[in-house]
């Protein structure tokens, strides 16, 4: 009787095994590295590239004075007319452009480096993937 | 015993089976075509809760902080419609934009919704590129800026002028009312340069628009 009864305990926990292996399996496929889209480059290497980096904020003027990254210049579309005269004149042609915005499911990024690349021809443009998130470690 | 076991499964797998969606959205994906005097735009997102138990949104994200969406209550009887409200302003954005709200709730299983919401800003002048630059020491040659009229919609460039005489630009036009070139060519490139071009066009008539280009020897 007890031998019947660790039989179906053992069955039940096999079958009870094999979603836990799928699940974990799925988690640890989530939890690895995205990969990267088009145009983007991660925080590792872009700081391996040190000081050829001009980092380029996309996010709003309140979250930009809030805080930035270190030398950030803004560049958003909700201001592109007027901000993009002193971008220009702060832009050193010698450096890589990487733009952030917030991270997560925000697009401004993406939509900033591509208005750099088509509408000023500056094709040395990329996009940090994860964004200001990445950087503070969230 | 067997069916005691295929109970014992079920209620170990039921878990990992994703619900079915109770809202019923009756149009997720909306278009639009504006012009940037418009400013902004406001879409509208009905749905319906088609399921039996209340559900209940608990959250609402967009994909840009150019776009607020809004939501008159959170919870929703079952056979009761609601309206997410999205408004959009463009700031200075043209061209193509794809916005993006996600839509959750507390229905267990469910992934959360996606609405769509794509807007063409109009504008009745493109100009590519917007800068022209060199680097010091680059030989000077002439660099070109195009501009083109939106079809059915003539513009026509009255003049060109530019802030320094060290960067001088000059019209080409290729076909009046549609296509011109603005065309810059550096004195020299032996030092840093700043340079504003503007074009001045004779739209809309009531107020004709200027556009202000960017030239640099960096």
């Amino acid at each position: 009787m007890i031998a019947r009864l660790l039989r179906q305990l053992a069955f039940v926990l096999v079958l009870a095994l094999a979603p836990a292996l799928v699940s974990g399996a799925w988690q640890l496929a989530w939890k690895k590295e995205e990969p990267l889209a088009p145009g983007e480059v991660r925080l590792a290497t872009a700081r391996e590239w040190g000081d050829k980096v001009q980092w380029v904020d996309a996010r709003s003027r309140a979250k930009y004075e809030r805080t930035h990254l270190p030398g950030a210049l803004l560049l958003n579309e909700d201001e592109w007319d007027t901000l993009v005269k002193p971008f220009i004149d702060e832009w050193d042609s010698d450096k890589t452009l990487v733009v952030y915005c917030d991270g997560g499911t925000c697009d401004a990024s993406h939509a900033v480096a591509a208005r750099i690349r088509k509408e000023l021809s500056i094709p040395d443009v990329y996009v940090l993937k994860g964004g200001f998130a990445e950087w503070e470690g969230k | 015993m067997h069916f005691r076991l295929f109970v014992c499964l079920v209620a170990l797998l039921l878990p990992t089976v994703p619900g079915r969606a109770q809202l019923k959205w009756d149009n997720p994906a909306q278009q639009f075509q504006r012009t940037p005097a418009d400013e902004g735009i406001e879409a509208f997102y009905t749905f319906r809760n088609v399921g039996k138990l209340p559900v209940t949104i608990t959250g609402l994200r967009a994909s840009c902080g150019c776009t607020t969406p809004h939501l008159e209550k959170k919870t929703y009887a079952p056979g009761e419609t609601g309206t997410v409200t999205a408004r959009f302003v463009f700031g200075d954005r043209k061209g193509p934009q794809h916005k993006t709200i996600e839509v959750s709730t507390d229905e267990e299983g469910a992934p959360p919704v996606v609405l769509d919401l794509r807007v063409l800003i109009h504008d009745p002048l493109s100009i590519e590129p917007t800068l022209v630059y060199w680097k010091r020491g680059e030989p000077g040659e002439a660099k070109t800026m195009q501009l083109t009229a939106e079809a059915g919609q003539p513009v026509r460039i009255k003049n060109v002028i530019s802030s320094n005489p060290r960067l001088p630009a000059k019209l080409v036009t290729v076909k009046a009312g549609e296509s011109y070139v603005v065309s810059v060519k550096p004195a020299d490139t032996a030092q840093k340069e700043v340079g504003e071009i503007f074009v001045l066009t004779d739209f809309p008539a009531d107020a004709p628009r200027t556009y202000i280009l960017q030239a640099r020897v960096k």
